[in-house]
């Protein structure tokens, strides 16, 4: 009896009835929503995680953005001084918002140049359930003579700012181990930030200065961030097919149908040279079934170039930051640059898209020249040696990394490849395939805890007629999500070889069919 | 039998709840405040995780202390928290090694037992307001998976204003019985 009155001291019976009167309180705070609840998270490869709150509005604490630098070195993680820019997408182009050096930025909706942009989007009359824009961010931390630059994009919602407001956290994680860092050097008078070029002549798009910034906000820091933005309007791919030179003279007569089947929200993501995918810039949602004409080379296409599929009247953005530190005494210093592919912008469902033909001057011509200039970059898994009508005395299909069907029409058999999209699991498997087919919804988890009702079909369908003894064809993929961050893909035709004209070429699906 | 060493049970229960919720309304308001903060502390899917398993493994300690005291004290109904607290070992750490089916089912099993288990609380506890409010609180925890069965996602919301009533009427139950055995002394 002694031992049980001195393990239960006297005050232990109010506290255990103070605490669960408190408990039940912060209880039913958060059951009537007040405090704030998780609704939905995404990962941004390994450089950052963005939380969205739905919550009562907290005092003193505007909804908006928030953004904690955290810097990992092995196994710690802690949080770190960084320069902390971040601009606002607009339609067509980008605007300075906010930037501060903290280890926290807050930056609420009700910021002057946010709202600025705010009011761009909601002029274009479009309903906010439609689509959805971004904040890019770049984030800078310097530690000796070495700095790391970090660029994310924040997708999020403009009637958040409107009304349901909405907090978006965003962890930044700068990992020194990962990541490449720039030399801080000093600058050398005459110094400018890189200067982005163009091919010189073009069609289906017309490129413009998109750096929108209101008058920039008063210096708070020793660091100077400048902006180059190379804005395009006009034809944005929605998918591709390629003919070489090779093609048009030895395959003259074999024809052709590409054609796209899509439903249900459509993501862009914005690519960044030396990082890949950093975050979705714009996502809408879209609807259409497409079936081409029947083209035949030699006929209808007589020369070497593109035929393709196009959202009109988009914009994207080629955004190159430089950032510089400068001090009184030591002068100024370079800190290093990032280069960002986005799409800003593009019509919401089925009201305006079509195709043509890009003989080297139009926006698919594009792409391969800012792959090729290394603004963007091709990982080694974003082409694939997909299949290949063979003719050595006799005519073979060779199904290298992936199957393709064929059916009796009545003009003949036709020999189809059909790929899903990046965001379902219809059509190929990352198995038949072989290679790193769908790495954007790979590298960009989602969790959303409030049940989520959209869903989405999408297709690529590529189908050859009139293929003969003779036919010397070879199908290369381009997995465009992974080069450039646009949900689909593009066929490159050779005559020879795949594309690129590979030494060795790795097929995991490598079956071989006689026909003819 | 010796109900005494049930108080610790109740009072453990109490003060498990109320650090989590603590935790829940600190940390999801900091998190969203300009203040820097520890990444442990912020309010992640990952550390929303962490901290429901640390919590999981409390209650399911609490639990299993009050299967071995009742078990000491020659009531056999301690079997059934304790094998509880067995089934859910097994079926988180199912879920930890990514076997989500086996662990599902382990999972449902355990949850069967943990409303046994509340039927047990109420067979065992003195006081009658305490008796009660386990009654309801075990109503609740049986009409929730039928409701959701039923309703899908539609009915979410009620199932989480029934799990906040729950929680509210366990910690109530707890909190008047460790009360009652804290004052009285028969």
């Amino acid at each position: 009896m002694v031992l049980e009155k001195r393990l239960k001291p006297i005050w232990i019976t109010p506290l255990v009835i103070a605490l669960a009167v408190a408990s039940i309180v912060v209880l039913v705070v958060d059951g009537v929503g007040a405090s704030p609840s998780l609704i939905a998270s995404i990962h941004i490869g390994g450089f950052g995680e963005v939380d969205y709150y739905a919550s009562q509005p907290m005092p003193n604490v505007p909804p908006g953005l928030l953004v904690r630098v955290f810097l990992i070195n092995g196994s710690v993680i802690e949080p770190v001084d960084a320069f902390i820019d971040v601009y606002a997408n607009a339609p067509n182009g980008i605007v300075h918002v906010s930037m501060g050096y903290s280890t926290t930025l807050i930056v609420p909706f009700s910021n002057v140049n946010w709202q600025y942009v705010i009011n761009k989007w909601v002029l274009l009359g479009v309903s906010s359930s439609e689509y959805e824009t971004s904040m890019l961010i770049f984030i800078t931390y310097v530690r000796g003579n070495e700095s790391w630059i970090l660029p994310l994009v924040i997708p999020y919602n403009v009637a958040w700012a409107i009304k349901n407001p909405r907090y978006i956290v965003v962890n930044a994680f700068i990992n020194v181990n990962s990541i490449k860092p720039s030399e801080v050097i000093p600058a050398m008078p005459g110094t400018t930030a890189v200067n982005l070029q163009l091919p010189s002549n073009h069609s289906d798009y017309t490129a413009y200065n998109c750096d929108l910034s209101a008058p920039k906000p008063p210096p708070e820091t020793a660091f100077k961030p400048e902006i180059t933005c190379l804005g395009f309007n006009g034809s944005l791919p929605a998918t591709w097919v390629t003919l070489s030179n090779g093609v048009i003279q030895n395959d003259e007569g074999l024809q052709f149908e590409l054609n796209i089947y899509f439903s249900g929200t459509i993501n862009w993501d914005a690519m960044a040279a030396g990082y890949g995918d950093i975050g979705t810039s714009y996502s809408a949602n879209e609807n259409w079934v497409l079936s081409s004409p029947t083209y035949t080379i030699g006929s209808q296409i007589t020369q070497p170039g593109s035929l393709y599929w196009y959202y009109e009247n988009a914009t994207w953005a080629i955004v190159n930051y430089t950032v510089w530190f400068v001090n009184s005494s030591m002068g100024t210093y370079h800190l290093g640059n990032a280069t960002v592919f986005e799409v800003l912008y593009v019509p919401p469902n089925d009201h305006y898209i079509g195709m043509v033909l890009d003989y080297g001057n139009g926006s698919v011509s594009l792409l391969y020249y800012l792959a090729s200039k290394h603004y963007l970059e091709y990982p080694a898994s974003s082409i694939i040696n997909y299949a290949a009508f063979v003719y050595t005395g006799q005519e073979y299909l060779y199904q290298c990394n992936g199957p393709v069907t064929n059916a009796s029409t009545t003009s003949g058999t036709a020999y189809a490849i059909t790929l899903g999209g990046v965001n379902t699991a219809y059509g190929l498997s990352l198995a038949e395939l072989g290679t790193g087919l769908g790495g954007l919804a790979l590298g960009i988890s989602s969790m959303l805890i409030t049940p989520s009702t959209s869903s989405s079909v999408t297709s690529t369908y590529l189908e050859f007629f009139n293929v003969n003894t003779g036919t010397s064809l070879y199908i290369s993929v381009i997995n465009a999500s992974a080069v450039y961050g646009l949900p689909t893909f593009g066929f490159i035709l050779n005559a020879t070889n795949y594309y690129g004209g590979p030494t060795s070429v790795t097929c995991k699906y490598n079956q071989w069919v006689q026909i003819g | 039998m010796n109900v005494k060493s049930l108080f610790w049970f109740f009072v453990g229960f109490v003060f498990v709840n109320f650090a989590s919720s603590l935790w829940l309304l600190l940390s999801s308001v900091l998190t969203i405040t300009p203040i820097p903060l520890p990444y442990w502390l912020l309010y992640t899917p990952g550390n929303i995780v962490t901290a429901g398993i640390i919590v999981a493994s409390l209650m399911l300690a609490l639990y299993a202390y009050l299967g071995v005291a009742l078990v000491l004290n020659k009531m056999h109904r301690g079997f059934i928290p304790i094998t509880m607290v067995i089934a859910f070992t097994i079926g988180i750490t199912l879920l930890l090694v990514r076997q989500a089916i086996p662990a599902l089912v382990i999972l449902v099993i355990a949850y069967v037992i943990l409303i046994g288990t509340y039927a047990v609380l109420i067979s065992v506890t003195t006081s009658r307001a305490s008796k009660a409010l386990w009654g309801v609180a075990t109503i609740i925890l049986a009409l929730m998976p039928p409701i959701l069965i039923g309703g899908g996602l539609t009915v979410i919301n009620y199932i989480r204003y029934m799990a906040l009533v729950e929680q509210a009427t366990a910690i109530m139950a707890s909190a008047i019985e460790a009360w009652r055995l804290g004052t009285h002394n028969p």
